[in-house]
């Protein structure tokens, strides 16, 4: 019993997840040692609030990574979804939420399956072909704001400020002021729970994982790549378009210039959670953990008395920091497993 | 092989040629003046220093992200050192001294990419995403994201003064030009460099150090980087954190019509400097005719590359079959 405890544990501490976890408490104590206002559900329901969409993401890109690929205009679809959901709705005077929701998931996912097509139509690098529909996405996207002269909306339809305002459950807080948990964070967690079962349990996430090992091997074991390369660029489209929606009716303000820029904030989310660009490693559990890190330092540096100024320079750091940490232990593990196989 | 370059770049050189007459016909008087080639080629020259440091890192089977931010940072740093001395040595030596360091500033931030890309063995496409954020946060942090300006009038001169008629950056777009292609074309290092990004197993087994390849690639499209951001504070008479972002696109965009591999291992540098006059003159055009939208002008350049690729890919296809 205690040897199956033992190994069981020795399984556990040996996962990335685990280091990432011990990350997140020792950021958790240490922000809260210096400011104290920092665990309160005043402070974590709002980050909650107002970067669920980011988590929502980050779990999107999360899969291209485990796929192998690299997806860098998720955030010009977002803003897409955002822009073009909330502005149908005025445009067609439909004040419903479940239209604009619809238009933003269906943008989305029109564009992810653009990408789709480019990538495993053409086989082309995806970097640089996302880097292209990047520019694509958000550059159609800005002219026909600037063209039809709204390139901001202040005051969205009743419908969109109502959904922004839903919460779960509420609690009272400090001077009794109620605030609420919001439902774009449980919207977060089930969409990181689908996903996390979906690659667990359904072929085509197995497919996923394959495909991200060795494309090669996954093609010889009978996987249909192209198949799973359109589901995954259309499922981070249909994701990102409604993680932007949700984003402008948490802001309630739409601007067809946001989002666009934050990349780089969602791809330090996702390798700090401990997937690797090569493919094939890394859990949503990891991703979820990374984001809620990485949520932390970047919107809470203001009350540990760091200028956000060094927001930047800090997720650079991150980045490298945790990139490095994972090729090293990937380094030791497969020398290890040379040792293993010589004996 | 060498047929196949050699008709990349003729392709490109017709599509040019034919784009300029064109265009001299259709803009007669807007086109064909002094004062428009002046301003194409001085603008030509920032797309086409970033061009040349994303391309050769490709050839070497890479990629360098952080150029644009690499520039911002040496040209902070180089523009903090100006200042500092600017009055106590004389004006045409400090320059010199200044653009001295800013090579060096921008080949230390090569060198640390080189070392996270070789041996840390960090995939290039995350350790200069990662270098990307941390060059543009140091230049945050410096300036507190505001502008430096200030400099003397000697510094200026790089970035606005005409030395005939001829802008002193299109001549320095020039010499390095020659430079690069001089040092891919016909050094052991440039050879290497193309042997590393082909098939670096092969290149490790002929005895070539991997690893001081890449880093001294890297190092080289740094210093190319912070040469463009002494070009950029030159020419806005300051520097700031985000200046040039809007150039990461069109200057991968020139290496992939130039006719680099994005797998590495073959690309010119004429074959680059040919699509950076190509896009200008498409750029000219498009100011001319559309007026000067930003966002309208990243979707063609976005168009562009991605029919680049589809293109490439098939006509690659078709030469398997």
């Amino acid at each position: 019993m205690s040897s199956e405890f033992r190994s069981y544990f020795k399984k556990i501490i040996r996962r990335n997840e685990f280091f990432v976890f011990l990350l997140f408490i020792s950021i958790i104590v240490i922000f809260t040692s210096i400011n104290s206002s920092f665990i309160t559900p005043n402070n974590l329901f709002s980050l909650l609030r107002f970067h669920s969409y980011e988590g929502i993401l980050a779990v999107g890109f999360f899969i291209v990574l485990l796929s192998g690929g690299i997806d860098v205009s998720f955030t010009a679809i977002a803003v897409s979804g955002m822009y073009l959901g909330i502005r149908s709705m005025i445009e067609f005077n439909i004040d419903n939420i479940f239209f604009g929701l619809l238009i933003a998931a269906i943008v989305g996912t029109i564009l992810g399956l653009i990408n789709a097509s480019l990538i495993a139509l053409f086989e082309l690098p995806t970097l640089i072909v996302t880097l292209g529909t990047l520019g694509i996405f958000q550059g159609l996207l800005m002219t026909f704001a600037e063209i039809t002269g709204v390139t901001a909306i202040n005051s969205p339809p009743s419908s969109v400020i109502n959904f922004g305002k839903i919460n779960i459950f509420t609690v009272i807080g400090a001077g009794d002021k109620v605030i609420g948990f919001s439902l774009f964070a449980l919207l977060f967690i089930v969409v990181a729970l689908i996903t996390w079962a979906f690659l667990k349990y359904s072929i085509l996430g197995r497919g996923i994982y394959a495909l991200g090992g060795n494309i090669e091997a996954a093609r010889r074991s009978g996987f249909n790549i192209k198949k799973i390369q359109f589901f995954i660029y259309s499922y981070v489209g249909f994701l990102a378009g409604i993680a932007g929606f949700i984003h402008g009716a948490g802001l309630r303000y739409v601007k067809a210039q946001d989002i666009v820029g934050k990349e780089l904030l969602i791809i330090a989310a996702v390798v700090l959670g401990g997937a690797k660009i090569t493919g094939g490693t890394g859990s949503v559990f990891g991703t979820v953990i990374g984001f809620f890190i990485i949520t932390i330092i970047h919107n809470s540096l203001v009350l540990i008395k760091i200028p956000s100024y060094f927001q930047e320079a800090i997720l650079g750091m991150i980045v490298i920091l945790s990139i490095t940490f994972t090729s090293y232990r990937e380094k030791i593990k497969s020398s290890r497993a040379i040792i293993i196989e010589s004996e | 092989m060498k047929k196949k370059y050699l008709s990349r770049e003729y392709i490109l050189l017709m599509t040019t040629v034919a784009i300029f007459l064109l265009m001299s016909i259709g803009g007669r008087e807007v086109f064909l003046c002094l004062r428009n080639f002046q301003s194409m080629s001085s603008q030509v020259v920032e797309l086409g220093l970033f061009g040349f440091a994303v391309g050769i890192c490709m050839i070497a089977g890479g990629i360098d992200l952080s150029v644009i931010m690499n520039a911002n940072l040496s040209a902070i740093l180089s523009g903090m050192f100006l200042l500092r001395y600017s009055g106590e040595i004389n004006g045409s030596i400090l320059t010199i001294i200044t653009v001295c360091f800013a090579l060096i500033i921008g080949s230390i931030c090569g060198l640390l990419n080189g070392i996270l890309i070789t041996k840390l063995n960090i995939t290039p496409i995350l350790a200069t995403l990662g270098t990307f954020s941390l060059f543009g946060g140091i230049s945050i942090i410096l300036t507190k994201g505001k502008s430096i300006s200030g400099f003397p009038n000697e510094f200026l001169v790089i970035g606005n003064g005409t030395i005939g008629k001829i802008p002193v950056t299109f001549i320095i777009f020039i010499l390095l030009t020659l430079i690069i292609y001089l040092l891919l074309d016909r050094t052991i290092l440039g050879v290497s460099i193309y042997l590393v990004g082909t098939n670096p197993i092969a290149a490790r087994f002929s005895g070539l150090n991997n690893h001081s390849i890449l880093i001294r690639t890297y190092m080289i499209a740094g210093a190319i980087a912070g040469l463009a951001g002494i070009i950029m504070t030159s020419k806005f008479a300051s520097a700031r954190p985000d200046y040039g972002t809007a150039f990461l696109l069109p200057a991968i965009l020139v290496v992939l019509l130039g006719g680099v591999d994005p797998a590495g291992g073959s690309g010119s540098v004429i074959g680059i400097f040919i699509a950076v006059v190509l896009l200008q003159l498409l750029q000219t055009g498009f100011n001319i005719v559309l007026g000067t939208s930003t966002f309208l002008k990243q979707a063609i350049w976005g168009f562009i590359l991605v029919a680049v690729m589809i293109v490439d890919s098939l006509s690659k296809r078709r030469g398997k079959n």
